[in-house]
């Protein structure tokens, strides 16, 4: 039973629990510095950042924070058993695609009238992140950053084949031959995780879609031409032998192969700055995804939810509103591992300052503008697995597309139609 | 004999040498070598990551409370089972291998609903509480089976001396049965000591977490500080190393005695 599988029996539950502490007008607000507990998953580092974001909050007159932060993989569980139980943290931290079965199940109060209150102006937050969480028609949670997907590059190994500086908008062909020129012995050119979240931007780039309906989807659309040409285009580039190896990437992660410089591109998010930050020696940037047919990117972005069981409402928005805020934005992008979602944070030196690497963090901000998101719909983290499941057939096992893509609507579309 | 120990030793030896290694380096292809020179600061960096002497109270708290219990608890149960005759025996013995067959999952959330109800779901102790259900029937059913050898002329004729129950089980079952109390006792301690699973979804502060989580979430530090996690994971595995070591001698003492 996987962890999401495992989540949607478990928010099954909750759903009793949270019916019976709907959010009514009468619903206790607390006062605005009671204390409160914020649940995020966060590696220990970002523990740090996340431990100074709340001591500043108490030092600007908030309230008491108590932090749970919890590993990357415990993070849904103990939320979801939280929620089951009427245990549920007062503020949450979550991706947007993975919060859609906690606002059907009313576990979230929607935050923007909250947020109102405290004079927070959303309009000066990019949009993209506030579509991915508004839901049902209201704005669910506030986000925090605005991440996409971008290519990680070695300049050494760059340097080494004699190859430039990836350019914006390089075509996929160029993207083919520079990996191809980048694989030498011991060196691949580039890693590629089988996920729907790392396929979706060439799907769109190709004119593709992931599902018939963004906002009410119905089934998976991957067999169709757009996107079955990207994915063919993806298989083909795997085929060239440009990527790792099923034992290479079975003995390291990819991004532990390009740290060491064996792997000289990889496709992630701001997420892995930290860490790559950390390696003596290691001289990367980022650089644009590379064209199919239009630029895309996806998003990635987390952001705060108040539980719908809070009787600390008042505290809960007055610490997202300073979280989200000039000041909380900047230490989180101090950082390294967000992109602000706040954009006079976005587009200042705490995010862009070229002194420590990426250099080129710009990037990030120019994807914004051709950014989409994944759906939001509840099943969606089931079927994301059902997807990455296939997919990694395809992409390590040499298992015949069509084959693949013939499974994914077999097991995918039931679980979209289910809602 | 001694290359299969060998074998299950390896892992520790790694880990040693693991946490000796310099951070912020490249993670290493396969194995880490000698390292050069030993980097002993890692073991002060840990505190750093998470507040390491508090969790290591809680976990000593945790199962100097939670191993007795579970020793007088399964060890009872498990004299009930053999006194039991007929029908109720095997029905005793089928519940226990059913309430194996329930995964774990299942039980998280009931078991925290129910803690909350009567206010105890977030203390150190709270774990402990497992333990006032045996921790797991596999226990009970392994005193059961000890238990089986003991002749029934013997638990009968001590009952027709007027011993209670209570005496019967303390007096004459307990010493009997004094291999299978080391055995779950080393068992139990060993699970107690581990346990992250039952915490993360039953304790609620971090504040009241056990070794074992705060090691798992040092587990998701990033490559170049891996030498850390280990140090740490040194740090916990030690006192249960050491506590066989100790334990060991009567462990084997007593299973050549019965």
């Amino acid at each position: 039973m996987s962890a999401r599988r495992l989540l949607a029996v478990l928010l099954g539950l909750a759903a009793v629990s949270a019916c019976a502490s709907a959010p009514g007008e009468d619903a206790a607000a607390g006062s605005a510095t009671a204390r409160i507990t914020v649940q995020l998953k966060a590696d220990p580092e970002e523990a740090a950042v996340y431990r100074s974001l709340a001591t500043a909050y108490q030092a600007a007159g908030g309230g008491e924070i108590e932090l749970v932060t919890v590993g990357r993989k415990d993070h849904l569980t103990r939320l979801s058993t939280a929620f089951a139980s009427g245990d549920a943290p007062d503020v949450f931290l979550i991706n947007y695609r993975e919060y859609a079965p906690f606002v059907q199940r009313g576990a979230v109060r929607p935050i923007g009238p909250l947020l109102k209150q405290e004079g927070l102006d959303t309009a000066d937050y990019y949009e993209q992140p506030l579509s991915a969480f508004t839901y049902d028609g209201a704005l669910q949670c506030m986000p925090q950053n605005i991440s996409s997907l971008v290519v990680y590059w070695n300049r050494a190994l760059f340097a080494k084949a004699g190859l430039p500086a990836p350019k914006a908008g390089w075509s996929w062909d160029e993207f083919v031959r520079t990996a191809q020129a980048l694989t030498a012995d011991g060196v691949k050119g580039v890693g590629i995780d089988p996920s729907i979240t790392r396929m979706a931007p060439f799907i769109w780039s190709k004119g593709g879609a992931i599902v018939d309906d963004g906002k009410a989807p119905t089934r998976t659309t991957l067999h169709e031409p757009g996107a079955r040409a990207a994915l063919q285009a993806v298989v083909d580039l795997i085929a060239t032998g440009a990527t790792p190896s099923k034992d290479q990437l079975a003995s390291q992660g990819l991004e532990e192969q390009f740290m060491t410089g064996k792997l000289a591109m990889f496709m992630s998010s701001r997420v892995e700055v930290p860490a790559l930050r950390e390696q003596r020696g290691l001289d990367f940037d980022v650089a644009a995804l590379p064209v199919m047919g239009t630029p895309a990117s996806v998003l990635h972005s987390d952001a705060y939810c108040v539980a719908s069981s809070s009787k600390n409402t008042k505290a809960a928005a007055k610490f997202i509103a300073y979280a989200v805020g000039q000041q909380g934005q900047t230490v989180t992008a101090l950082g390294g591992r967000t992109v602000p979602s706040l954009r006079s944070v976005a587009t200042s030196p705490a995010f862009l300052s070229p002194a420590r690497p990426p250099a080129s963090s710009q990037v990030f901000l120019d994807a914004i503008a051709h950014l989409r998101h994944t759906p939001v719909t509840p099943s969606w983290p089931e079927v994301e697995d059902v997807i990455g499941t296939q997919l990694q057939r395809a992409f390590e096992d040499g298992v015949p597309l069509d084959e693949v893509l013939a499974e994914i609507q077999k097991q995918a579309d039931p679980l979209l139609r289910r809602r | 004999m001694i290359a299969l120990s060998l074998v299950f030793l390896a892992p520790l030896v790694v880990m040693v040498l693991g946490s000796l290694q310099r951070p912020l380096q490249p993670p290493p292809d396969g194995l880490d070598l000698w390292p050069d020179p030993a980097e002993w600061s890692n073991y002060l960096a840990v505190p750093r990551f998470m507040p390491l002497a508090w969790l290591l109270l809680n976990s000593l708290l945790l199962v100097v409370v939670a191993v007795p219990v579970t020793v007088v608890v399964t060890s009872m149960a498990g004299l009930a089972i053999v006194t039991a005759r007929g029908r109720l025996r095997r029905g005793l013995i089928g519940v226990s291998v059913f309430m194996l067959l329930v995964p774990a999952a299942a039980l998280w959330v009931p078991r925290v609903v129910l803690l909350r109800g009567v206010g105890l779901a977030d203390t150190p102790l709270t774990v402990a509480l497992l333990a006032l259900a045996g921790t797991t029937p596999f226990y009970v059913l392994l005193f059961a089976l000890a238990y089986s050898r003991i002749p029934v002329s013997l638990l009968e004729a001590a009952t027709l001396e007027g011993l209670s129950p209570y005496a019967v089980w303390r007096r004459v079952a307990l010493p009997l049965g004094r291999p299978a109390a080391v055995a779950v006792a080393a068992l139990s301690t060993l699970y107690y000591w581990s346990t992250f699973m039952d915490p993360l979804t039953l304790v609620s502060s971090p504040g009241n977490w056990p070794v074992a989580l705060g090691l798992r979430r040092l587990s998701e530090m990033e490559a170049a500080l891996y030498p850390i996690y280990l140090a740490g994971a040194v740090i916990v595995t030690a006192p249960a190393l050491l506590a066989f070591a100790i334990g060991q001698r009567s462990f084997f003492a007593s299973v050549e005695r019965s």
